[in-house]
């Protein structure tokens, strides 16, 4: 009889919160949470206390498969690499694309766009970040020259003033929460701007409840107040800062009467909001997707940036500005170069010196040209200018904006190569289907959203003839001709990763085993970055941008009168894929909803529980209705892990202009009975 | 302290008086359960009052060492254990969970700064191997402060701290008691599913009422609270009352029954349904 304990990091949002596997001859039969770690402390969230349970789930894919008539038949893995490399050989480089994965390891997003890179010619890789914190990466990287998390998540109990915005903390990232409500119980301020009543909202002293897509105003109010009253800290601007003129400028016209206007949030409470914060001696902004997936991300993302510079809450324990991923490794994927413009360590790819350390590195000649991003990819299959894509562990057909325009994307593929542990609805459109693993099979790293590199432990062998990611990846660029990939395990795949990308340059195996790093950490006696920006930002100076308030895409109107938001629950990830294979999970919440206000269910002739009808431009579902007073009248809340329920059949897929996020965040819908 | 545990763990097994220590093994920087069962792997043996010895696991609803006596029939199992794991051992044989005969405890005693952290009205198990028996915290401590207040501020105060519950089930997953099949935290009678914050007070509630007569103190349930909440409070208010009522002190005496399990002339219930033996 064999008994372990395997020390890894859960698999769901970004927290990075750490447990055992308890593995009882070759089967995993608990979990123990880690005491010791520093964000987690040997507690979890009711997915994390079952991280487990979908590891070994019947659904698992268990062999290749490869279609064949109106099916697909099983396939050796010799034959199904075979056709893959004999296909995607077939077709130009910019016709190819490669979606990477922000639930695979470091170790296999660096190989994936390796690949991309080195074997197919193409920078046409990125991966669903595009879909949560891309105006981020673009956001900060403009304000501060570094597009993460500027502190570090146990830092907030020591906060003076947290200013939420966009972010149910206690769903998404609860052991997050954690520390906010620690702060809350020791004296700090709580502020929280959602248009929905959060968990959070109820030990908030201002709830600032925003009409969807309101944010810059928002903000720009707040800012407007500090402004006015003489609250900036003039001493850190004057230092540290630059633009703030043409700043000032324009937050003029945001005046609490306007701003209350626009946004509805009452002018006092905005008033009080604002002096909370900048009074404090260590506040610290926390926001997520509730401002990233906007037409105006970017904007939102900048914004914060300039509320915390005009006050000096940057580069100081308990401040800064602090936007939470939500997967375990969507950092970890953006760092390690899956996006289509910039190599491993955000380093350009346009950047011709840049190009060459990388052209060395892989001996391969590199193209300058940056890649199509997520959204482009699907746009591009439909037009049929993308003939081919390579897909590991994600799932577009309920993840991304308007389903239906994603499915006839996918359905006009050439050649469709999908990697993952289940029969995803994006992989039942496929050609070749390959079966990865889970984190419970493999070793690798993840980072989690305060740039926190966690090793990840192999617990117990791939399930039925499943391969490990970061394998099938190196197999396939062999078969394909490539000397690029010999790597014989993923602590090799971190030592070439660690020389090229200076950010993780004093990263290695031997380093995690005793304990996390966070990034930049640039040599091997550096001990890692708890927070940036301390005496200078990453870029010099920081950057005031002056932003102007703009409407979403779509507005309510006759036809469609209510605002639609979406997001995810406490007892849900994502699609799905993995909770709704967890018993317990799946008790609590077996299907989607709306969350309606009473008054709005009254006028439509709704009740708790009766199904609804919710359309948009783009498509309608059936759906239950949930009557509730979290969401003010005139906005609807339906969250996306269902797939017969699917909100992204109903979301508007118009992208901010530069990080080509897309806007799930408000569209306009109607509701009817039935 | 370590090094007398480790001898006698070293001398049960050598002596093949048992066929594998359950204890805590230094791990990752981290003390975690591990099966011993060699006499060579004890030196990574380590004391941690601070780490629990097993939580139940999930989804099967099992302790540790219940699966490992299903795994390891009619072998004896040595145990390292604290005051409080002694504890769990009885009351987890008197719900019929492990086989108390087939266990070798290693005793140890926390020391006194441990036992104030704890609270602990008993820190140290009947025949510790290693360390002295401290003087034990009176359980008030925990509470006493609570008992001052007002019943309707007390009522706020418990309406403020278990709102804050996000439903992760730490308290019960953590708790080395809380083996039943069907757990009542589960069920929609007492609380509405999948909805946040979860009904005060029952959800909780109910949970604290069925760990009346079987909590052993160990505070595995606080210390699992993503969100702090305070539970030894009650569960110690609630051991208190026991104490007070039934003179009954749950995991001391394996012979003795629970008192919510006897009629008032202290007769056993008979025809226990199984979900309550």
């Amino acid at each position: 009889m064999n008994y372990d304990n395997i020390h890894t990091t859960c698999p769901y949002c970004g927290a990075g919160c750490r447990f055992h596997l308890q593995v009882l001859d070759q089967d995993i039969i608990g979990i123990f949470p880690d005491r010791s770690h520093p964000v987690s402390q040997g507690k979890l969230c009711i997915k994390g206390w079952n991280a487990h349970e979908f590891v070994t789930s019947k659904d698992r894919l268990t062999k290749p498969l490869i279609r064949r008539g109106g099916g697909f038949q099983e396939a050796s893995w010799e034959e199904a690499l075979r056709v893959i490399a004999r296909r995607l050989k077939d077709y130009p480089p910019e016709a190819v694309g490669v979606l990477a994965s922000a639930k695979c390891t470091n170790e296999e997003n660096y190989l994936m766009q390796k690949f991309a890179r080195v074997v197919l010619g193409t920078n046409n890789v990125d991966h669903c970040a595009r879909l949560c914190h891309a105006s981020t990466v673009v956001g900060l990287v403009k304000s501060f020259g570094s597009g993460a998390m500027t502190n570090s998540i146990p830092e907030l109990e020591d906060s003076k003033c947290i200013f939420i915005i966009g972010s149910n903390t206690a769903e998404q990232h609860p052991l997050v929460a954690h520390y906010i409500i620690k702060a809350k119980e020791k004296g700090a301020v709580l502020i929280v701007a959602d248009p929905r009543k959060i968990t959070l909202a109820r030990y908030a002293d201002y709830h600032l409840p925003q009409r969807p897509g309101t944010d810059v105003a928002l903000l720009n109010g707040l800012m407007n107040v500090i402004l006015s009253e003489g609250l900036e800290n003039k001493a850190f601007i004057s230092e540290r800062t630059e633009n703030i003129d043409a700043f000032k400028e324009a937050v003029k016209k945001y005046t609490p009467e306007y701003v209350a206007g626009v946004t509805g949030v009452p002018k006092d409470s905005l008033i009080a909001a604002a002096r909370a914060y900048a009074r404090s001696s260590a506040s610290s902004i926390v926001y997520s997707m509730g401002i990233t997936q906007h037409t105006t991300g970017v904007d939102n993302v900048v914004s914060c940036a300039n509320l915390a510079m005009l006050t000096g809450n940057i580069g100081k324990p308990g401040t800064g500005v602090n936007p939470l991923r939500g997967q375990n490794n969507v950092q970890g994927a953006c760092d390690v170069g899956a996006l289509p413009n910039v190599y491993p360590g955000y380093q350009s790819v346009a950047d011709e010196k840049i190009r060459q350390k990388f052209e060395e590195g892989w001996k391969t000649k590199l193209s300058a040209k940056p890649g199509l991003t997520v959204v482009e990819m699907t746009n591009e299959a439909e037009k049929g200018n993308l003939k081919a894509l390579y897909l590991m562990g994600e799932n577009p057909m309920l993840s991304d904006p308007d389903i239906g325009h994603v499915r006839r994307g996918l359905a006009k593929l050439d050649f469709f190569v999908v990697q993952d542990i289940f029969m995803t609805e994006t992989a039942e459109l496929a050609h070749v289907v390959l079966p990865g693993v889970s984190y419970a099979e493999k070793d690798g790293t993840f980072t989690s959203t305060d740039r926190r590199v966690q090793l990840v432990n192999k617990a117990i062998d791939p399930i039925g003839e499943s391969k490990p990611d970061w394998q099938i990846i190196c197999e396939l660029a062999k078969k394909m001709g490539s000397r690029e990939f010999e790597f014989s395990s993923p602590s090799d795949v971190m030592d070439e990763m660690a020389r090229l990308t200076p950010i993780y340059g004093g990263v290695s195996y031997e380093r995690l085993r005793l304990g996390d790093l966070q990034w930049p950490c640039p040599s091997k006696d550096h001990p890692g970055t708890p927070i940036l920006h301390k005496e200078k930002f990453t870029r010099g100076k920081g950057q005031f941008l002056p932003v102007e308030f703009q409407e979403p895409a779509e507005l309510p109107d006759e036809d469609y009168p209510f605002i639609l938001t979406t997001g995810r629950t406490i007892f849900h990830f994502h699609t799905g894929t993995m909770t709704r294979r967890v018993s317990t999970l799946n008790r609590e919440v077996p299907t989607g909803y709306v969350e309606i206000n009473a008054d709005d269910a009254r006028a439509i002739g709704v009740g708790d529980e009766d199904m609804v009808s919710v359309a948009t431009r783009r498509g309608s579902i059936k759906i239950k209705a949930k009557i509730t007073s979290r969401v003010h009248k005139g906005v609807v809340f339906i969250p996306f892990h269902f797939a017969e329920c699917a909100a992204n059949v109903l979301t508007n897929p118009v992208l901010d202009p530069v990080a080509k996020i897309p806007e799930f965040k408000a569209c306009a819908c109607r509701m009817e009975r039935g | 302290m370590k090094e007398q545990v480790r001898l006698r763990c070293k001398e049960l097994l050598s002596a093949k008086r048992v066929a594998a220590v359950w204890g805590l093994r230094e791990k990752d920087g981290c003390a975690v359960p591990f099966l011993f069962q060699n006499p060579e792997e004890i030196d990574a043996l380590t004391l941690s009052p601070k780490a629990p010895l097993s939580f139940t696991c999930r989804p099967s609803n099992e302790t540790m060492l219940s699966v490992l006596q299903k795994k390891m029939p009619g072998k004896r199992i040595g145990v390292v254990a604290r005051g409080c794991d002694e504890r769990a051992l009885i009351e987890l044989a008197k719900g019929e969970r492990i086989d108390l005969d087939l266990i070798e405890v290693i005793g140890f005693s926390c020391d006194q700064a441990q036992a104030e952290e704890c609270v602990c009205s008993r820190p140290f198990p009947q025949n510790p191997v290693a360390g002295d028996k401290v003087k034990g915290i009176p359980e008030e401590k925990a509470f006493q402060g609570l008992l001052a207040m007002e019943l309707k501020d007390r009522l706020k105060y418990w309406e403020a701290q278990l709102n804050k519950c996000i439903k992760c089930y730490g308290c019960r997953n953590a708790c080395p008691m809380c083996y039943c099949k069907d757990c009542r935290m589960e069920q929609s009678v007492f609380t509405k599913i999948g909805w946040l914050p979860p009904e005060f007070p029952l959800f909780q509630f109910v949970r604290f009422y069925h760990m009346s007569d079987h909590c052993i103190e160990c505070g595995e349930c606080e210390k699992a609270c993503p969100m702090d909440i305070p539970l030894r409070k009650i569960t110690k208010y609630l051991r208190s009352r026991m104490e007070d009522l039934f003179d009954y002190h749950p995991g001391l005496d394996a012979k003795r029954k629970s008192p919510i399990l006897t009629t008032v002339d202290e007769d056993p219930v008979k025809d226990l349904p199984d979900e309550l033996r």
